[in-house]
């Protein structure tokens, strides 16, 4: 479901839609300042569009059947 | 109607920038090629290194001595050996510590802690191979790097198809440019081409079959150079042998050698005989050496888990540094969210599903294809693989040898072959019909190669009548793909991936009823022993006449 913009952050240079391998972006719309978010399944989590984002205003949001699983970590003994 | 941009021409023609195909172009006009990259994304994020990678396969004669021997085994005895041709291996050798030394020259830090540091994938008192590098920024760097030398990128501009004059030769290739509003087809005559798509991801279900880009690996590679090579008549190796990857279940990415812990059970106790506490220098090699383990131990009902407790707070800042270089960032802060604290917790692990990597093109060390003219790079390569590494050197030398052999060639309008109209055909196709309920879009064709790939032609279980009923529905998938259509530019560049995803996969199976013995994760069970008759030999398809060949040839020792 990644990514999320912060729209009180965003300046609208759209260095996220070029730079995303995945094109999650899709073609964007004439006019508009934030961009949109076509095809947000398609995110590969490699994060590029919060790297290279000069205003810090992107967060991925990952969806619920990705989550990471974890448990409490006994410690380690070979007994 | 596919829109026609004016054909453009040049001397050495990179289809896709990753890693490979950006050296492939810096070392072309090097040799003082003209040179042009035609990238799906844009090559400043794209393909598997995206977002970086903090370790290279790497041999450094300081280091490791000045004779490689002992480093070849151990290389060739890992994970990534095994299925690789020796010679490659050899000239790799003489190659990787020049491409790291290149890199670091760039900007890209391959020494970022001072020394040359070899940490992870290791066994206890064995030498160490992998170098620890800062490779975050790597993709923008090379991009830099390409563009100083005279490089012209096309970016958003997929490499679809390589054009052939009627001696076989490869003098061109077919991209569709997706800037605008709608696709237009772009042809680029070229005296030599480089094929650089990376590996074939999308080809089996994912372990989150409802989030089909939730891959290890870069899933848009979906196999477009396999399938054109394939299409021009180039020799194929190794397609059917499986590889998977393994990493935190669920949340698919690389890097398992990154992490600083022990696989261990639900009770703490370690699974593997390698390591019983987390260790910098070693990681755990376990999931390296023994792939069926995360599945053996499912089915005895036990699951894995990835077990840091124990860890000095100075290894675990040395783990986050590793995974924010391994594009790992997004990982980094799915934990911070989520409250994991690997002081305290365990993240359970899991194998992912099979990719095409080091199972691919046939080339020989000057990274020739069968086809004259047709040179292959790095994860398109079927007879060798070392991931990063292999992309630095192979990447580099495809594209020195395609320059070099383009002073040899002369050039021939691409525009002008029949290749070219057959794509304007397929592509006005694909434009042209209406999209809705009444034709399939790429995800039920990516979705439905999926599915037969998984069962028919799976990790578990593969057998003379699955393989064999399983290309029977391939093929019928490829012919529901004939009837694809698109809404857009985005979705139009998906039913090409589909299609080549559904031609990969009919080469898959094909090459996997080939070999009629047990090897590694080919588990034929009507044939379950290995034979050793087998032993360095590997299976191998082309088209002939319209028709795929199977075949077997030796692995050069």
């Amino acid at each position: 479901m990644p990514p999320v913009i912060d729209k009180t952050k965003c300046t609208g240079c759209r260095t996220c839609a070029a730079i995303c391998p995945l094109d999650v972006f899709g073609r964007q719309s004439a006019g508009i300042r934030v961009p949109e978010i076509r095809y947000p399944d398609e995110c590969w989590h490699c994060n590029a569009c919060v790297l290279d984002c000069p205003a810090q205003a992107i967060r991925l949001r990952f969806p619920v059947p990705t989550m990471l699983l974890y448990t409490d970590a006994p410690a380690i003994s070979d007994g | 109607m596919i829109t026609r941009k004016t054909p453009l021409a040049c001397d050495v023609l990179v289809a896709g920038g990753g890693i490979a195909g950006l050296m492939a172009a810096i070392a072309a006009a090097e040799e003082g090629a003209s040179v042009i990259l035609a990238e799906k994304a844009n090559t400043r994020r794209s393909g598997s290194g995206a977002t970086g990678n903090d370790h290279i396969l790497c041999y450094i004669p300081e280091v490791h001595g000045e004779d490689p021997a002992e480093w070849l085994a151990e290389a060739e005895a890992s994970q990534i050996g095994g299925y690789n041709d020796m010679d490659m291996f050899r000239f790799y050798v003489t190659q990787i510590f020049d491409r790291v030394k290149q890199w670091d020259s760039w900007g890209i830090p391959m020494r970022p802690h001072g020394d040359w540091e070899f940490n992870g994938h290791a066994k206890p008192d064995h030498m160490r191979i992998w170098l620890k590098y800062a490779g975050q920024n790597q993709k923008p760097i090379l991009t830099r790097e390409a563009l100083r030398r005279g490089v012209t990128i096309l970016n958003r501009t997929p490499f679809h198809e390589i054009v052939t004059n009627r001696r076989g030769e490869a003098i061109g290739g077919v991209c569709v440019d997706l800037n605008g509003e709608a696709p237009a087809m772009q042809v680029i005559s070229a005296r030599s081409v480089v094929l650089a798509t990376g590996h074939t991801s999308r080809l089996y279900t994912p372990k989150t079959p409802a989030w089909m880009f939730n891959t290890a690996n870069c899933p848009a590679c979906s196999g477009a150079g396999r399938a054109a090579a394939y299409r021009a008549g180039a020799r194929m190796v190794n397609m059917d042998l499986p590889m998977h990857h393994a990493g935190p279940k669920y949340f698919t990415r690389c890097g398992k050698a990154t992490w600083i812990g022990v696989y261990s059970g639900l009770d703490g106790k370690p699974i593997g005989p390698f390591v019983t506490k987390p260790t910098k220098e070693l990681g755990d090699l376990t999931g390296d050496i023994w792939m069926g383990m995360f599945a053996q131990k499912y089915k005895a009902g036990e699951p894995v888990f990835m077990n840091c407790r124990g860890i000095a707070e100075e290894d675990l800042d040395y783990m986050r540094w590793g995974l924010s270089n391994e594009g790992n960032t997004g990982l980094l802060d799915h934990m911070e969210e989520e409250g994991i604290d690997l002081h305290r917790h365990m993240v359970e692990f899991h194998q992912y599903e099979p990719i095409l990597i080091g199972r691919g093109i046939d080339a020989n060390v000057r990274c020739e294809t069968t086809v004259p003219g047709l040179y292959a790079a790095s994860e398109e390569l079927g007879n060798f693989r070392a991931d990063m590494g292999g992309a630095a050197v192979f990447g580099y030398e495809s594209g020195r040898q395609a320059a070099l052999s383009a002073r040899t060639r002369t050039e021939e309008d691409a525009a002008a072959a029949g290749t070219v109209e057959q794509c304007a055909g397929l592509y006005s196709a694909i434009l042209d019909r209406e999209a809705g309920p009444g034709a399939p879009d790429w995800r039920e064709i990516n979705t439905a190669v999926q599915q037969i790939m998984t069962e028919y032609c799976a990790l578990e279980v593969r057998s003379e009548r699955l393989l064999s009923v399983g290309l029977q529905y391939i093929q019928r998938i490829q012919q529901k793909a004939e009837q694809m259509a698109c809404t857009d530019c985005h979705t139009f560049m998906r039913c090409l991936e589909a299609r080549d995803l559904a031609q990969v996969a009919e080469l898959v199976i094909r090459c996997a009823r080939e070999r009629r013995e047990t090897r590694g994760k080919h588990n034929r069970v009507d044939y379950t022993f290995t034979n050793p008759m087998n032993n360095d030999k590997f299976v191998t398809i082309r088209q002939e006449d319209g028709r795929p060949v199977t075949g077997w040839r030796s692995k050069n020792k």
